[in-house]
C-alpha cells in the first residue's frame, strides 16, 4: 500500500528512462567524431561506404580462375533458370580450351530481379552477385551488360557514379 | 541618474532589440540542438550536412563537389574529425529551417474566417514575446555605456527591461493570452482537426494553468514578492533550510506543469499526430506557421527562464536555496555574485531537458492527461503551499 502509493507520488519510471537515453546522450556526444570505433549507426554515405553482409545481392559478373580464363562452359543454366530471361548466352570454341566458350553473355539488368538463381544454378561457380549497389543509370542502354565493348564489362565492378550525367559535366 | 525621454526611449528600444534578437536567435538554435539530441539519444547522428544544388548542378553529392553548398559540406566532413568540434556539424541547417519557412507558399482555407485567422498567430506570437518585458536575465546592469556614446552615453544597460512590482503577475497573465491565439487559430481555419486539437489545448492549457501558479506561489509565500529580481535573490540567498526539499519539489512539479503549459512532449495532445493531423496549426503554412512555431519555442524559453529564476536559484550558482549555506562565505566571493551567466547556464540546460524529454517520453492519453493534472498536481501543489505557510510561519 504504501509502496504502491510511494510509486505513484515519485515518476520512478520516468527517472529510468530518463537515466537510459541520457546514457546514450551522453556517450555518442562525446564520441560523435569519426573514429574507429564507433558507437553511432549512422553511415556517412557517399564519403564512407557501408559494409554489406556477405549474401548482399548486388550486380551479376562473372569470374576468372586463376590464368585469367573466363569460368563459364556455355551450360547455359542460368540462362534456363532466369525468370525474367535476362541472361542471353552465345555458345562458341576457343583454341587451347576443352570446354566450350562465351563468346557472348548479355545481361540486361534493366529486367533483372536479383534472385539468385543463376547463382545457384551455376554448377562451376563462373558467376556471383556482388557488392555493387550503386546501379542507377541516367539512359536505358547503360544497363545493357556484355563481354565486350566500353564500360559494358560483365568483370569488374562498375566505378563508383560511372553511369552518371553528373560525371561527364564536371 | 535621471533620465530624459529621449533618453528613455532610446534606452528601451536598444534593450528591446536585444531581447528580441537573443529570443529570435535561440529559437532556431533551439531547433538544431533538438535535431542533435534527438538524434544522439536514439545512436544516430542527426543532421551533418545541408542539402547540395545550391549555385551548382549536382553539387553536394560528396565532399568534394566545387561548388557553395558541396564546399560547406566539405568543411563539415572534415569538421567530424575534431572530438568537440563535430557536434556542431549541420549547423548551417538552421539557416536552411529558417529561409524554408519564410518562403513557403502561405494559404487561406476557403471558408475561414480570414481576419482571425490572420490575427491568431500574431496573438500568440505578441504574447509569447510581451513577456520577457519582465524577465531579469540579470538583477543590475549588463554594462556602462561609454560617454562619447550618443544620447544614452555613461547609461547603465540593465539586463532587464521593467522591473516591475507585480513582475510574476504580469507574466502569467500575459502568456496566459497566448492560449487566444490557440483556440482562435483553430477555430478560424474551418476544418475539423484543428478545431478538436484547439479545444483540447485549450481545455489542456487552462487545467494545467492551475498547478502551475499554484506551484509558483510557494516561492512567493517563501520571499514575499512578486517582483523578479527579489524573488530570484530571495529564493536563492535567503531561504529557511526547511524550504530546500520544497523547492526541490516544487521545482518538479512546477517543469511537469510547463511541459502542459507549452504543448510539449508527453503532454503534446494537440498536436498529436496519430490522431489530428498536427492539431490547431494543421491549416496554417509558411510565416503564420512559422509564428506559432515562434511563439512555442518562446514560450520554453519563457518557463525555463521562470524555473531558473524561482528554484534554481536565478542569477546565483547553487539551485534550491543551496547558495544560502554559501553566502556564508562572503559577499564579495566570486561565486556568490549574481551572474548572466549563471541564468543562462541554467536556462539552456532546461531547454536541453525539455528536448531529452522529448526524446524519451511517450504521449500522454488524453484522459491520462487530466488525471494527472487534477487528481494529482493540484493536490500536490496545494499540500506544498501548506508547507510553504508553515515554514514561512515559523522563519
Amino acid at each position: 500500500m504504501a509502496a504502491s502509493f510511494l510509486r505513484t507520488l515519485i515518476p520512478f519510471d520516468i527517472y529510468g528512462g530518463m537515466k537510459l537515453t541520457g546514457k546514450y546522450f551522453g556517450k555518442v556526444f562525446i564520441q560523435s567524431n569519426r573514429q574507429k570505433k564507433r558507437t553511432h549507426f549512422t553511415a556517412e554515405y557517399p564519403e564512407v561506404k557501408v559494409k554489406l553482409a556477405p549474401r548482399y545481392r548486388g550486380r551479376l559478373q562473372m569470374i576468372k580462375d586463376e590464368q585469367g580464363e573466363i569460368k563459364c562452359v556455355c551450360c547455359l543454366a542460368c540462362e534456363k533458370i532466369c525468370p525474367t530471361q535476362v541472361i542471353t548466352i552465345e555458345k562458341g570454341k576457343k583454341e587451347g580450351r576443352k570446354t566450350p566458350y562465351p563468346t557472348r553473355y548479355d545481361f540486361e539488368m534493366e529486367r533483372c530481379i536479383f534472385c539468385e538463381f543463376c547463382v545457384e544454378s551455376c554448377g562451376f561457380d563462373s558467376i556471383i552477385l556482388n557488392h555493387q549497389f550503386e546501379l542507377a543509370a541516367y539512359n536505358r542502354e547503360d544497363f545493357s551488360h556484355g563481354m565486350e565493348g566500353g564500360f559494358q564489362n560483365m568483370f569488374d565492378v562498375t566505378p563508383v557514379g560511372h553511369y552518371s550525367v553528373a560525371e561527364d559535366v564536371q | 541618474m535621471p533620465m530624459t525621454l529621449t533618453q528613455l526611449v532610446v534606452m528601451a528600444l536598444l534593450q528591446i532589440v536585444l531581447l528580441l534578437a537573443f529570443v529570435m536567435m535561440l529559437v532556431p538554435l533551439i531547433t538544431f540542438a533538438e535535431r542533435k539530441v534527438i538524434a544522439y539519444v536514439q545512436v544516430r547522428l542527426g543532421a551533418t550536412r545541408t542539402a547540395g544544388g545550391l549555385w551548382g548542378a549536382q553539387a553536394g553529392r560528396t565532399h568534394k563537389s566545387r561548388t557553395l553548398t558541396g564546399g560547406l559540406n566539405g568543411l563539415m566532413w572534415y569538421l567530424g574529425r575534431v572530438p568537440m568540434l563535430s557536434i556542431f556539424r549541420g549547423l548551417p541547417v538552421f539557416i536552411a529551417d529558417a529561409v524554408k519557412l519564410l518562403t513557403k507558399e502561405d494559404i487561406v482555407p476557403e471558408g475561414a474566417d480570414k481576419a482571425v485567422f490572420i490575427l491568431s498567430p500574431a496573438i500568440s506570437v505578441i504574447s509569447a514575446f510581451t513577456v520577457f518585458s519582465a524577465v531579469a536575465f540579470a538583477p543590475g546592469a549588463l554594462f556602462t555605456f561609454p560617454a562619447w556614446f550618443p544620447i544614452v552615453g555613461g547609461l547603465p544597460f540593465n539586463a532587464f527591461l521593467t522591473d516591475i512590482n507585480v513582475g510574476l503577475l504580469f507574466i502569467l497573465g500575459i502568456s496566459s493570452v497566448g492560449v487566444y491565439g490557440i483556440v482562435l487559430g483553430a477555430w478560424a481555419s474551418n476544418s475539423k482537426y484543428p478545431l478538436l486539437g484547439g479545444l483540447r489545448s485549450a481545455a489542456q492549457i487552462i487545467s494545467y494553468e492551475v498547478p502551475l501558479t499554484l506551484s509558483l506561489l510557494v516561492p512567493v509565500i517563501l520571499t514575499g514578492s512578486l517582483n523578479f529580481n527579489e524573488m530570484a535573490r530571495r529564493t536563492a540567498t535567503e531561504v529557511h533550510w526547511l524550504a530546500i526539499p520544497l523547492l526541490f519539489v516544487g521545482f518538479f512539479i512546477y517543469t511537469t506543469c510547463a511541459f502542459a503549459e507549452t504543448n510539449r512532449v508527453p503532454f503534446d495532445l494537440a498536436e498529436a499526430e496519430t490522431e489530428l493531423v498536427s492539431g490547431f496549426h494543421t491549416e496554417y503554412t509558411g510565416m503564420k506557421f512559422s509564428f506559432y512555431f515562434l511563439a512555442e519555442y518562446a514560450n520554453m524559453i519563457l518557463v525555463s527562464a521562470l524555473a531558473a529564476g524561482f528554484f534554481l536559484g536565478g542569477h546565483y550558482l547553487l539551485p534550491f536555496g543551496f547558495q544560502t549555506f554559501l553566502m556564508k562565505a562572503g559577499e564579495t566571493a566570486w561565486f556568490n555574485q549574481p551572474s548572466i551567466l549563471f541564468f543562462l547556464g541554467k536556462v539552456l540546460f532546461l531547454l536541453f531537458v525539455f528536448i531529452w524529454v522529448r526524446a524519451t517520453l511517450p504521449r500522454y492519453r488524453y484522459d491520462q492527461l487530466m488525471h494527472v493534472g487534477w487528481k494529482y498536481l493540484i493536490p500536490y501543489t496545494l499540500v506544498l503551499i501548506f508547507v510553504a505557510a508553515l515554514i514561512r510561519y515559523i522563519a
